[in-house]
């Protein structure tokens, strides 16, 4: 141990002594009675600076175990590195992590199946099946109210599995690991996902010539020219939402890299409580705009 | 050189700040005037708000590009 780390040891025990002092001391004095609200804060002070200096005692602690110079460096790439499987066979890491989460996520369901639908009862429901039901109802309704009860059939489960796997993708995450969402090779197929079912789901209510006629708007002269301008715009549609998942999950991604570089040894504590935000909150946002996207697209071509 | 693209591209996510706060402010005054439509106006300002966001996630993403490039 050098000079200057016993110092930070010695100032961080000192705050974490002085305030531990404080909070028996604000407990102590007054059970039996009510706090009175000036007490409540006291208390809530010495408290503060109780987890302040533990959390700098932590943090002085990891940097000396360490051993080594936390330096402000991001080391990004754009597609996530390849892992040699067999005979030279060339996997990315993302895929194998989407492969696990979708595994976990199948296994879990299954479980579910098994253990909680068999017990369902239409007359007395418990609260599981409330709240699964409360969920399937909701996702019905929102998806009929944007596509219409027809095609809502088909296409709620889907949007549903879609969230689901997004939501396994970024609890990947919290492990430590490269959520498979912030590589744009998932994002783009996810994308291409909801072209196909964009044009199936016109096609199946216009047929060929009817989703022709429709992309070419209501003057029949100007059809020739429309009609090439669509299919570059429909086109468009799953690059702008491949890249727009892309960037977003790669953007809550760097963030959290950053508030790590530059806390260094002292990233005990508050990367869980930006994580909050960035991993958990962030991706329920995405995921959101993401079905309402791909459903308005959907509703456009079967207009 | 591929930096210095890279920060001018940047200067997008400051104008699409500006848009999607005019988006914002509109859809803040139009349901403190009619409060019986403000989830439907929530619908639209969060489908907005993603469409304009959506020029500076690709300003972003060519930046990475840059930046990353080789």
């Amino acid at each position: 141990m050098d000079v200057q780390t016993v110092i930070k040891l010695a100032a961080g025990a000192i705050i974490f002594a002085v305030c531990l002092v404080g909070y028996l001391h604000a407990v102590r004095k007054n059970d039996g009675h009510e706090l009175t609200k000036k007490q409540k804060r006291v208390k809530k002070l010495w408290f503060m600076g109780l987890i302040i200096g533990a959390w700098f005692v932590v943090g002085v602690f990891i940097t000396w175990f360490s051993q080594k110079k936390f330096h402000f460096a991001i080391d990004f790439e754009m597609f996530s590195e390849r892992v040699e499987l067999f005979g030279g066979f060339t996997v990315a890491k993302t895929t194998i992590i989407a492969a696990v989460s979708s595994a976990v996520i199948i296994a879990v369901l299954v479980l579910f199946r098994v253990f909680a639908i068999s017990k369902f009862s239409a007359g007395r429901p418990t609260s599981v099946q409330n709240a699964s039901e409360a969920i399937v109802e909701f996702l019905d309704k929102y998806v009929a109210g944007v596509v219409g009860e027809k095609a809502a059939k088909g296409l709620s489960p889907y949007m549903l599995s879609v969230a689901l796997f997004m939501i396994g993708c970024a609890f990947s995450e919290l492990f430590g690991l490269r959520a498979p969402t912030s590589d744009l090779t998932c994002t783009l197929a996810l994308g291409f996902m909801t072209f196909f079912l964009l044009n199936i789901y016109g096609i199946k209510k216009h047929g060929v010539l009817g989703r022709l006629k429709s992309m070419g708007g209501a003057v029949p002269a100007m059809r020739p020219i429309m009609i090439p301008l669509k299919a570059v715009s429909d086109f468009a549609v799953p690059v702008s939402l491949a890249c727009r998942l892309f960037g977003n999950m790669i953007g809550g991604m760097m963030v959290m890299d950053l508030l790590k570089g530059v806390l260094g040894g002292y990233a005990s504590g508050l990367p869980a409580v930006a994580g909050l935000y960035f991993n958990l909150f962030h991706p329920m946002i995405q995921i959101y705009i993401f079905i309402t996207l791909s459903l308005t697209f959907i509703n456009e071509a079967m207009e | 050189m591929n930096y210095i693209a890279a920060a001018i591209i940047m200067f997008a996510v400051c104008l699409v700040g500006f848009g999607m706060c005019f988006a914002t402010i509109k859809s803040v005054e139009s349901s403190a005037r009619q409060p019986e439509a403000a989830g439907k106006i929530q619908t639209i300002l969060l489908l907005g708000c993603a469409l304009a966001e959506s020029t500076a996630i690709y300003a972003f993403v060519v930046a990475l590009i840059l930046a990353t490039a080789k």
